[in-house]
């Protein structure tokens, strides 16, 4: 289903050779990355390479020197991951259809896939690859926010621009700000950072709690490092909406039992739980519905968003609600169904969050090289920045580089604005992800569970 | 007083399921002196059996009879091809079933996936005792822990093959002597063993969903219940069993949530270290 690490979106490149050939014509890029290629270790590379000043060798590529733009990309276990093999296939499908359409100003774009294993140690190697051996012109994709601050430490010796599409920690952001030099090369296109998907539920409480009928909540939040300023946001801002809070919990990683703490929700007499939960919602969706509990649950849960999940969990997800970038049939902005449509046509199944802000990565990207005419790190990061693209999960623009959220997509409504969806039941025993918010996406109405 | 009545039958309720769990484990320590560290891997082959049953429309009947009939050929197959060889090298066998169990979460991961799944309950809907609300699924798996505690009970010392059993753990060359075939009463115990894991792994998983690990607590519980109990012995698994179960839920409920699973290994911990031969002996060897 998707690639291996070695295929390419479109393009008939095979190995290397020409890349390297190009390089030659663009003086100390070559230079560098011979230089990475030697040093063998990523880790050694980067110490030297940092040494050496960074910046400058990367001011201007000129695109008419090159015939073939590279963009490597770090997924996790794209063969059987559904977060990984969206952020996979949505960067081929993008550089796939570029390339149907002439490429960038004639340059064909080839897409590598290197697979992180959600481990720190791993994506730092296959970046490492990416750079050394591949020679990208740019990097995409991560899931983890553990690997995505472990390539950080080797991005000032790269000078590759990298466009997150899948970790939420604001820590990245931080680094962009409080050292901007060495982490100018850092952008993430989605989703928006941990403070922001605090916001967000917040934001979504503010306006929807009255017909939701929610008039108190417990909030429920797994307690991994992702979650930490979605906590610190909701403890400081969610009350500020009217709504009681009943309780509050960080509930330890790895919980598989889920009655204890459903007990307590119920004893709070809490309307709702207002969750944020990745790794453990599975047990904790199943274990709501199928013990039918007494309050409705909503907020961010990560598996919720894949459209499949529904079979996945014979319906167990049912009325349960989810923050998403986007759903399959909800018209965020006008490209986004025909993508959903295109991904599904290429690759036999919707795709993931991942997959849409992978998809418009790659081709903000692309339309900022055209713009400059130009490859080199410093234009792109240039382009970037003043960059107001408009894709698949909203317009894409970047805060500054002053800002406490340096070069992570804009929360703001008109912008990015993710939608909140509910699983809701078909006749035919299957189930939809219905958007219930923004209202002006809503594709139904919210429902109650019926045990309730 | 609401919190006490609560705490009570909530113990209750989650002691029934730890019975359950420990059961088949002790049963085969009991008999062939073995410690089958594949219960797990049982508990788990049980879950899914009953989620593919499931969803293959076979309704929860079905789903049962897959969580007893799956386990139990593995039991059998396991000893048959596996642990005979080795059933008088305790270690050899521990390291066996320790690598059967690894590789079974490996095939379940490779079909089924790294994502709960969900196993049906043996009935759904919720009702109030005391003013505690509680689901009918927890009520039906309390019964059916003591249905079959109380029926292997009977098995054991009125049937024949029951007889065999406790004759074997008692003494197997004894055994052997009157005409009672070793072999088969191993298999048998292997095969009931498997059967017991497998309708726990139903009930486990009818209650948090069936996960590829989901095996590795309850083996640790299973450890701990009858080390309490007095290895090998029925009676003091389940003593252990209600002991743990009535600790770990007035640990969660009296002081937090997040040290589910503790007080198991304390217990462990302490009882090895006080009263190392458990509460009840060994019972069915002596």
């Amino acid at each position: 289903m998707v690639n291996d690490g070695k295929d390419e979106a479109g393009s008939d490149y095979s190995g290397s050779t020409g890349r390297k050939e190009s390089n030659n014509a663009n003086g100390g890029s070559v230079g560098r990355r011979s230089f990475l290629k030697a040093t063998g270790a990523g880790a050694v590379a980067t110490g030297v390479a940092g040494c050496l000043g960074g910046g400058g060798d990367e001011e201007s590529v000129p695109l008419s020197d090159r015939d073939e733009i590279r963009v490597g990309v770090l997924a996790p276990a794209p063969s059987d991951n559904p977060i990984g093999a969206s952020i996979a296939n949505g960067a081929k499908l993008a550089a796939q259809e570029i390339n149907d359409n002439d490429g960038i100003e004639g340059t064909e774009m080839s897409v590598i896939v290197k697979d992180t294993k959600e481990q720190p140690q791993t994506g730092t190697e296959k970046y490492g690859e990416l750079i050394r051996d591949e020679n990208v012109d740019m990097t995409t994709g991560v899931f983890t926010s553990e690997v995505l601050l472990a390539i950080m430490d080797d991005m000032p010796g790269a000078e590759t621009v990298h466009m997150t599409t899948g970790a939420a920690t604001p820590d990245a952001s931080a680094r962009v700000k409080n050292n901007y030099e060495e982490n100018k090369y850092h952008f993430r296109t989605g989703p928006i950072n941990a403070h922001h998907l605090g916001e967000n539920i917040v934001d979504f409480v503010d306006a929807k709690a009255d017909d939701l009928g929610w008039e108190s909540v417990a909030v429920l939040v797994e307690d991994y490092t992702w979650t930490e300023p979605v906590s610190n946001v909701l403890d400081d801002t969610l009350s500020d909406t009217g709504i009681n809070i009943e309780m509050s919990r960080r509930y330890a990683s790895g919980t598989e039992d889920f009655n204890p703490i459903y007990n307590d929700v119920e004893d709070s007499g809490a309307d709702a739980a207002v969750i944020a939960m990745a790794h453990t919602g599975t047990p904790a969706v199943i274990q709501w519905a199928q013990q039918q509990r007494p309050f409705e649950f909503g907020g961010i849960h990560v598996p919720m968003q894949l459209p499949s999940y529904y079979g996945a969990v014979e319906g167990a997800s049912a009325y349960g609600v989810t923050q998403n970038s986007a759903t399959p049939t909800a018209e965020v902005t006008d490209t986004t169904v025909p993508f959903a449509e295109a991904y599904n046509e290429n690759y036999d199944s919707y795709p993931v969050y991942t997959g849409y802000i992978s998809y418009d990565a790659v081709n903000q990207y692309a339309s900022v090289v055209e713009s400059k005419g130009d490859i080199g790190a410093d234009p792109v990061i240039d382009g970037l920045e003043n960059s107001s693209y408009t894709g698949t999960i909203g317009t894409v623009e970047y805060y500054g580089k002053d800002h406490e959220f340096a070069h992570d997509v804009k929360y703001e409504q008109g912008l990015v604005w993710p939608v909140f969806q509910q699983w809701q039941p078909n006749d035919d025993g299957t189930g939809s992800q219905e958007v219930i918010f923004p209202d002006n996406l809503a594709t139904a109405d919210y429902q109650t569970p019926p045990w309730i | 007083m609401v919190d006490i009545l609560q705490f009570v039958i909530l113990s209750t309720i989650r002691s029934g399921l730890y019975a359950l769990i420990a059961i088949g484990f002790t049963l085969i320590f009991g008999v062939g002196g073995v410690l089958n560290l594949a219960h797990g891997a049982s508990i788990i082959l049980g879950a899914y059996a009953a989620y593919y049953a499931s969803a293959a429309g076979l309704g929860v009947a079905g789903s049962m009879l897959a969580a007893l009939v799956v386990p139990a050929v593995f039991g059998s197959l396991l000893y048959l091809f596996v642990i005979r060889r080795f059933e008088h090298e305790p270690i050899m066998v521990m390291i066996l079933t320790l690598v059967t169990s690894v590789a079974v979460e490996q095939l379940v991961i490779e079909l089924a996936g790294t994502q709960a799944k969900r196993v049906p309950q043996f009935l759904s809907g919720n009702m109030t005792i005391g003013g505690t609300s509680v689901q009918y699924n927890l009520i039906a798996v309390f019964a059916l822990s003591w249905a079959i505690i109380i029926g292997l009970f009977l098995f054991i010392n009125y049937t024949k093959p029951g007889k065999g059993i406790l004759a074997t753990s008692m003494s197997a060359k004894g055994a052997s002597l009157v005409g009672i075939k070793s072999d088969r009463i191993n298999l048998a115990t292997w095969a009931i063993a498997g059967a017991l894991a497998g309708i726990a792994g139903m009930a486990l998983g009818s209650q948090l969903g069936a996960t590829y690990h989901m095996g590795r607590n309850p083996l640790v519980l299973s450890f701990s219940i009858v080390v309490i109990g007095g290895i090998g012995s029925i009676r003091g698994s389940v003593v252990g069993a209600y002991l743990i179960g009535f600790l770990e839920v007035g640990v969660i409920q009296f002081v937090s949530s997040d040290l589910t699973g503790i007080a198991p290994l304390v217990v462990l911990i302490l009882v090895l270290l006080v009263k190392p031969e458990g509460l009840f002996g060994r019972e069915l060897a002596e």
